[in-house]
């Protein structure tokens, strides 16, 4: 049985920057001396602080309390005094208040040996409720809280472990992978008596060959055991429309073979429209599959196993540090908080001049200017990139090259969208597709003219959101 | 820690592709270098001059029309561009003044004036060659001699696509093209004599084949024709360079040559009295500024369909029109006509081609 291996249409197969792979283990980074906590790390509204100005907070202690859906509990990453309270501005746009905790006292947890719960005898609903207590969120964009997760896609027909990272630079997923591969298999199996999926597939992508071999072990175990997928290194794959697009295709074809042949023989001239009527069958399923599947990354099964096992909230995470003006290159395991200076400075500094700084990946990471900026929840990398790997150059007019077509994952025409979301005309762009688009960032990458497709069609959609 | 004031705060995607637009039109230019080079040796330095000529009324085009606009646009190398070709598409016996007024027209006119780079919706550089062609018939005409062929520089000679025509039409006719320049007194090359020799000897005698004398030389460019077309294989090995880097899409060029090359080999041996399915597609292909124009004008992405439905189609018509303008047109050649009246069809062919919606917005 051959399943496919990526996505059909578009897409892109870009230098992944990751020859630093064969580098040290992960590190513990350095603790900061001064952490910035943000009061927002999750899809929702920012928390309620609970702290004041001056206050001693213990390494784990509460900071922030959700006060609406979408929102988490935010702890402490270390022990310290509260030196300020104080607004600062996100990555993401908007502002929310941040705890900034100068590092002092005794750890709690660090260098204690750690108890382990047993999780198998806890209800759903205790487990449901550790999770929302100990503050675990999704570990990437949008960062929706994991119990209002678990519980909104109950029962789905798929829960999949998302560890393909198929963004340049990062390899996050994958350390967390090599690493902690035990633990991430073990939190998967907590979150799979939450939610009892009906089929578990493990999606991988460019993982190392020891870490495969030593996931199928892990996976053995398990019982029922999870699927292994193993697909082509292809950008943007991670995103769950691709993934599912590619999953879903591997277990219709094995459901098919299941079946006894017999009709498998068509007529030459029909074939085209019948894999076409097919291939629209297939969305179709696939798009009601899309609603039930669940899509969980590594770092976050991870946080949901130290947060029920260790009964650890989520104060820490792996971060790449990476892009051609760092020096040394790196994984390391992060506090949260932690100011990215810090991490690069860690990494043996800027080699050259750095024209650009991102929190996430090149091409769907946030821009920050101020190397005071933290580390939050859903901060899966660092990056600073040079010159000739932002390779900037003036705007010029659309020459209408079909780039942005060609290979937009979600077959819409970016140019032509852009065009009309340019124009005012809004409502042309809707009914073109504006919906469909994913902000994953090809079309920007791809244009020779360097037009701001990705800003103005995001722009545009949110528009179009506001007006529900 | 190194100061962070040059960061850049900017949306994502925060890398892009190594080609930017004005990387694409320089690389045009240079891959049309050599075919420039070769020209240059041929005709001597009246040739540099009319494409010089040509560069300068560009230049000075997009430059007024930049200022008409208040928009800098003469960096990005397309009115360069723009110059070139038409300089290329210039007989090398041009008075210096058709090469600049038509190069100035092509940019101050026909792409400065709608709004300049994008904004055009006829190919400047076709739509310059087009107003020369029409303004200044004789001058279009004045082809000479490679001078490395006579020794001499500057001897007159009509092309070999026009001397073709002019037998056929006088009634001296043979039974195909290369005959004809044959009997008119063209030498082939030692060149062309010992290539064509060395290739029926070591590889076509074994096919059971054998190639007529003349095509080397056609291919080389030994031949009198306008400044850059002469020689198909140095514009085929610049083009397979841009194919390969994808600067230019392969689909316009493949296109244009299948329809052209079926309808000359169906129909193409009818004037020179053979039937059916005898035309002669390696002449009439090598012959004019057909791979000049099918490759460096026609690709132009601004004027040319943007996905391989629009691109089939365009590159059929192309053909298509190529060749009627060809047999039929009051001028031996018709391929950058069949361009520009493929270029009016552009909105057309846009309709083939959308809508392409998102899945979800079903």
């Amino acid at each position: 049985m051959r399943f496919p291996k990526t996505f059909r249409h578009g897409g892109l197969t870009v230098d992944l920057h990751r020859d630093w792979r064969g580098a040290a283990p992960v590190q513990n980074s350095f603790l900061p001396s001064t952490a910035i906590v943000l009061l927002k790390q999750h899809a929702g509204a920012p928390s309620r602080c609970l702290v004041r100005r001056g206050e001693f907070v213990r390494e784990g202690s509460v900071l922030g309390k959700p006060e609406s859906t979408g929102a988490a509990q935010v702890h402490a990453p270390v022990p310290g005094v509260v030196r300020d309270l104080k607004r600062v501005r996100l990555p993401e746009g908007g502002e929310c208040e941040a705890a900034v905790i100068v590092l002092e006292g005794s750890f709690d947890r660090l260098g204690k040996r750690v108890e382990k719960y047993v999780w198998k005898s806890m209800s759903r609903g205790d487990l449901l409720q550790t999770l929302r207590d100990r503050g675990v969120v999704e570990a990437e964009a949008p960062g929706r809280p994991l119990f209002e997760l678990l519980q909104a896609r109950d029962r789905p027909s798929l829960l999949v472990l998302n560890g393909v990272e198929s963004e340049p630079y990062l390899r996050t997923e994958a350390a967390v992978l090599a690493e902690r591969g035990a633990e991430v298999l073990e939190g998967l199996a907590l979150l799979r008596k939450i939610v009892s999926p009906e089929e578990t597939i493990l999606a991988l992508d460019s993982t190392d060959e020891a870490t495969i071999a030593r996931l199928r072990e892990l996976a053995a175990e398990l019982s029922p055991q999870p699927e292994i997928r193993i697909l082509e290194p292809r950008y943007p794959q991670d995103l769950e429309n691709r993934l599912l697009e590619v999953l879903a295709k591997g277990r219709k074809r094995a459901a098919q073979a299941e079946e006894p042949k017999g009709k498998g023989a068509r007529e030459g001239g029909a074939r085209e429209s019948g894999s076409r009527e097919g291939g629209a069958k297939e969305k179709a399923s696939g798009r009601e599959k899309g609603a039930e599947a669940l899509f969980v990354r590594p770092s976050t099964a991870l946080a949901a196993y130290e947060a029920v096992v260790l009964a650890k909230p989520f104060v820490d995470r792996y971060v790449t540090v990476s892009g051609g003006a760092v020096k040394n290159p790196a994984v390391l395991k992060v506090r949260i908080g932690t100011p990215i200076g810090d991490l690069i400075e860690e990494c043996g500094g800027f080699a050259g001049t750095p024209e650009r700084l991102v929190i996430g990946g090149p091409f769907r990471g946030l821009p920050v200017h101020d190397l005071d900026a933290p580390i939050t929840k859903q901060s899966s990398a660092v990056l600073a990139l040079r010159p000739d790997e932002t390779r900037k150059s003036r705007r010029q007019p659309c020459i209408r090259c079909g780039r942005c077509v060609d290979r937009c994952p979600e077959r819409l025409d970016p140019a032509g969208l852009y065009r009309r979301v340019a124009a005012g005309r809004q409502a042309e762009a809707e009914a073109l597709g504006l919906a469909a688009c994913t902000s994953c960032g090809i079309c920007g990458y791809a244009c020779p003219s360097r037009l701001p497709l990705v800003e103005a069609l995001a722009a545009a959609r949110d528009k179009m959101e506001a007006r529900r | 820690m190194t100061k962070t004031s040059r960061i850049l705060v900017g949306p994502a995607p925060h890398i892009h592709d190594s080609q930017s637009t004005a990387s694409l039109v320089w690389g045009c230019v240079l891959a049309l270098v050599p075919a420039l080079l070769w020209g240059v040796y041929c005709f001597g330095v009246g040739a540099a001059l009319v494409v010089a000529a040509a560069l300068g009324g560009a230049l000075a085009g997009e430059g007024l029309a930049g200022l008409a606009r208040r928009r800098f646009s003469l960096l990005d190398g397309s009115a360069f561009l723009t110059g070139l070709l038409v300089g290329l598409a210039m007989p090398p016996g041009a008075p210096l003044y058709v090469p600049a007024a038509s190069a100035f027209f092509a940019t101050a006119f026909v792409k400065g004036a709608f709004g300049g780079l994008g904004s055009n919706w006829m190919n400047p550089a076709l739509a310059g060659i087009a107003f020369a062609v029409l303004n200044w018939p004789q001058a279009m005409g004045a082809w000479v001699l490679p001078r490395h062929l006579t020794g001499v520089v500057g001897i007159s000679g009509a092309t070999p696509l026009a001397l073709v025509r002019d037998k056929l039409a006088s009634g001296q006719g043979g039974s195909d093209p290369l005959a004809i320049l044959e009997a008119a007194g063209q030498s082939f090359t030692g060149l062309d004599r010992g290539v064509t020799g060395f290739l029926n000897g070591g590889l076509f005698e074994r096919l059971g084949a054998s190639l007529p004398q003349g095509y080397i030389d056609l291919l080389v460019g030994n031949r009198p024709g306008a400044v850059g077309e002469l020689s198909g294989l140095l514009l085929l090995a610049a083009s397979v360079v841009l194919v390969a880097r994808r600067m230019i899409r392969w689909e316009v060029p493949l296109s244009i040559f299948a329809s052209y090359a079926a309808l000359v080999w169906a129909f193409g041996g009818l004037p020179f009295g053979e039937g059916f399915f005898s035309g002669d597609v390696l002449f009439e292909v090598l012959s004019g500024s057909f791979i000049l124009v099918s490759f460096f004008m026609a690709t132009d992405p601004v004027t040319s369909p943007s996905t391989r439905l629009g691109m089939a189609v365009y590159g059929a018509g192309v053909g298509a029109l190529t060749f009627l303008l060809r047999s039929f047109g009051s001028r031996p050649e018709g391929t950058a006509f069949a361009v520009i009246l493929m270029n009016c069809a552009l909105p057309l062919l846009e309709r083939l081609e959308r809508p392409r919606r998102g899945e979800a917005a079903k």
